[in-house]
């Protein structure tokens, strides 16, 4: 398969009944081997300031499932929640794999980087004489990869971990390191998102970004664009409580401004997405994601930022209703 | 001989960082040092926003165990907005929490566990496994290795019936204060018998003969690791219009005595922790400041107390609270009841599943708070788990949640005494030098550590009483 077809499998947008988008990668990859003498990216994750979810994320995936990402599409080298080494023997095998591997592996943070006190508010790992914080080993291993991908929000743009008053000093990836970062943001991640961004590394090298780095393969439309629930936005249709059918504008949705698939793509084996379980989306692929997006049940037009006035309004709804469902 | 200080870092396969420092004299662990090594600082995130914003904001402490922190948010929310709960709401807010723990319960067994038992292959990510301990024969390591690989599938589907009704995993977005917003149609709970089914068919096929052998090879284990063998519970499954049945009891057990829980005799402590007090600006109480460089400190985990005691928490602990498990308080016996519970767990939700009625989403939110002071319980997969909130026209004061890797994790309090997990490591045994993280990787394991969320401090003014725990 050749580039622009990968491409256009992920922008599919037809709901196709058996899923195929992540089966069909898997497939690839697989050809891509045979032709390239079974050749897997080799990769060096490392867990920072976060809560760990992108990684829980990450065993949802399926087709491939992660046992399968493990087996076929990559080579772990260090992760501390799934590597089978520990202690020493997990630092020497860092070490070893960020020497042995320069400019070929993939470096993926999972987390932000606390800068204040010199990094102490995360130590990824001791040694009997000192501390490795997450900011020396992201400057450490973020010059020697091929491809840096940020997983997760916190790594992407901060996210939670930097969000206000931000006591620790935490910020993204892109902020410690003068390279290019590719973002796979999300709180937690979609797995697609993220073994989608492997399999684009690993078969065709570097996806194309937007202008916030994150591949435009899954974060190039907006949820908004694709809602199953457009139809009630457009008429000033709004839910007046959460379990109700209609738009979740009134509720604090952020879909008008929050660049994902969710709608079409789904979660978990393509079940479910927040607005399809009648609450609203929070925009947890966003740059200003938690504290832009807080609070999470006021409309966007009165959560206090600038630019979410300006999101136009159906011409129909009524000023002296406002949000409440019509009629 | 003289004592010898091991660093023992990172301890792989759990979520976030730990480290731990044990000294040895000889081949006896004789001092052990659990360092979490990473803060967020929650309690401050929490300030000033808007109350209803907890049940997203403190999923996001914790990845493994999110629908815990939305659960004891919502029943924190339940009973600031004086909220009434149906059956049906009840039953699918429990359908969830149930498979989270389930997929939690199952992960840890076989994704973090299993490699510290079982010989895996030598690539990545196995490579390095360091297993010098292995007593399986080739036959049973290779059986085991399948089910880890089958355990991954079987731990996606757990989550996608959280998925099904909870909007997407981690972090689910359906279980809220009031109830549940999806409506519990036919077809979704059909298709979540389906996959609870398969679910229950790999516990009872896979997951519970897989325990049984390794119980059976490492017996030696009944005896390593053992704590003082106190246990807490705050209780689990909520059930009533105002939350007020628990499933699970609540509970505090001191060798065969059930004790009422009061947690007004919850106490914390810091002084191994990298925190310091400091006047609060414009008020007259003190704070908590986190301060890395405080000498002696060696971890951003606080001291939980009750009574002036530790206690373990957990599934082992809710397991002989219950009256489910009589055993000891041993590495195995951790590993044991969590599996037992995995089973007890997965029954429950089929039969929730079978008893929700297909109906609209239930759930009725009041939109005004009856209360601006409230602290809510739950148990989470690891152990005991609370919220607590001050609000002020709807807006946090104070958030404060102390979580249940802090009962286990806790470093020494100010009398020198170990907390549970510190504890299980003084006084162990490791027979060859080699065998040293291995030895001490079990045992830590077994209170299935997840230290993203130990990592978050309760933000009292000194010394946790009843009063200031609001
Ligand atoms: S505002 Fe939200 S719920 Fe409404 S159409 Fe847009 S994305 Fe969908």
């Amino acid at each position: 398969m050749d580039k622009e077809k990968f491409n256009e499998l992920c922008h599919d947008l037809a709901p196709r009944s058996d899923h195929t988008l992540t089966e069909a990668i898997l497939q690839e990859v697989s050809s891509f081997q045979a032709g390239h003498q079974n050749k897997r990216l080799p990769v060096i994750w490392i867990e920072t300031s976060d809560s760990g979810d992108n990684n829980i994320a990450f065993l949802n995936s399926t087709y491939p499932y992660a046992g399968q990402v493990f087996t076929d599409m990559i080579d772990l080298l260090y992760c501390n929640s799934f590597m089978t080494a520990q202690g020493k023997h997990a630092l020497n095998i860092l070490e070893q794999a960020a020497v042995m591997l320069k400019g070929q592996f993939t470096l993926v943070v999972e987390g932000a980087i606390p800068l204040k006190d010199n990094g102490l508010y995360n130590v990824i790992i001791r040694t009997e004489n000192r501390n490795i914080t997450a900011l020396e080993a992201v400057n450490w291993l973020g010059n020697l990869a091929k491809y840096v991908v940020a997983m997760g929000t916190c790594a992407s743009f901060g996210g939670v971990s930097s969000a206000r008053p931000n006591i620790t000093g935490s910020v993204a990836v892109r902020q410690v390191l003068n390279r290019e970062i590719i973002n796979v943001s999300g709180c937690p991640v979609n797995p697609d998102w993220f073994v989608g961004t492997l399999a684009h590394l690993l078969m065709y090298g570097r996806p194309e970004l937007d202008d916030l780095g994150r591949p435009t393969l899954f974060y190039g439309y907006t949820v908004h664009r694709h809602c199953q629930r457009r139809s009630y936005f457009d008429k000033g249709d709004f839910a007046e409580n959460l379990g109700d059918i209609e738009c979740m504008f009134s509720l604090g949705c952020m879909g008008p401004r929050t660049g994902a698939d969710c709608p079409y793509r789904q979660w978990i084996n393509y079940v479910n997405w927040p607005v399809r379980a009648n609450t609203p989306c929070i925009g947890c692929t966003n740059e200003d994601f938690p504290d832009g997006s807080t609070p999470f049940f006021t409309p966007l037009s009165e959560k206090g930022s600038d630019k979410d006035k300006e999101i136009n309004l159906p011409p129909n709804r009524k000023e002296t209703n406002k949000w409440q469902k019509r009629g | 001989m003289a004592k010898k200080r091991v660093m023992f870092s990172p301890v792989t396969r759990l979520e976030g960082l730990l480290s731990v420092e044990v000294t040895l004299d000889g081949d006896r662990v004789v001092n052990a040092n659990a360092s979490s090594t990473a803060f967020r600082g929650f309690e401050w995130i929490m300030r000033d926003r808007h109350v209803t914003d907890a049940v997203y904001m403190t999923q996001r402490i914790c990845g493994i165990c999110s629908t815990a922190h939305g659960a004891v948010a919502s029943y924190l929310l339940d009973e600031l907005y004086d909220n009434t709960l149906s059956e049906n709401a009840q039953l699918m807010r429990n359908i969830m929490y149930a498979s989270d723990i389930i997929q939690n319960h199952i992960r840890h067994f076989y994704l973090f566990g299993l490699p510290d038992y079982v010989r895996m292959p030598q690539r990545p990510p196995f490579h390095g496994q360091n297993l010098s301990d292995a007593r399986l024969n080739p036959k049973d390591d290779q059986r085991l290795l399948e089910n880890y690989f089958e355990a991954i599938k079987v731990s996606q589907k757990s989550h996608e019936i959280l998925a099904l009704f909870g909007g997407k995993a981690p972090h689910q977005h359906s279980f809220v204060h009031g109830g549940v917003s999806v409506a519990p149609t036919a077809d979704k709970i059909n298709r979540a018998l389906a996959l609870a089914k398969t679910v229950s068919e790999f516990v009872k096929g896979k997951l519970v003969p897989d325990t049984e052998l390794i119980a059976r090879a490492y017996s030696d284990y009944y005896q390593i690791g053992v704590t003082e063998g106190q246990f807490l519970s705050f209780g689990l499954f909520r059930f009533g219009p105002k939350n007020e049945r628990l499933l699970l009891k609540n509970g505090v057990q001191k060798g065969n005595r059930l004790i009422p829980l009061d947690i007004g005799l919850i106490n914390e402590d810091i002084t191994n922790s990298w925190f310091s007090t400091a006047f609060e600006q414009g008020s007259n109480g003190k704070e908590l400041i986190p301060n890395p460089y405080k000498p002696g400190a060696y971890t951003w985990s606080k001291s939980v107390t009750y009574g002036g005691h530790h206690y373990e928490v957990g599934p082992l602990a809710r397991m002989i609270i219950n009256g489910k498990y009589r055993g000891g308080a041993s590495t195995m016996d951790r590993i044991y009841a969590r599996t037992l519970e995995t089973v007890h767990f997965t029954q429950l939700m089929e039969d929730w599943l079978k008893r929700v009625k297909p109906g609209p989403a239930p759930i009725e939110q009041k939109k005004t708070p009856v209360k601006n002071k409230v602290v809510a319980t739950t148990d989470a997969m690891r152990g005991a788990l609370l919220h607590s909130a001050w609000i002020e026209d709807e807006q946090v004061v104070r958030y404060n949640i102390i979580t249940p890797s802090v009962w286990n994790f806790s470093p020494k309090d100010e009398y020198g005494r170990l907390g549970p997990a510190e504890g299980a490591l003084v006084g162990t045994v490791v027979p060859r030098q080699e065998m040293l993280f291995n030895v001490l990787g079990r045992i830590i394991r077994s209170f299935d550590p997840c230290l993203q969320c130990a990592t978050h401090v309760l933000d009292m003014r000194g010394n946790v009483k009843k009063e200031s725990l609001l």
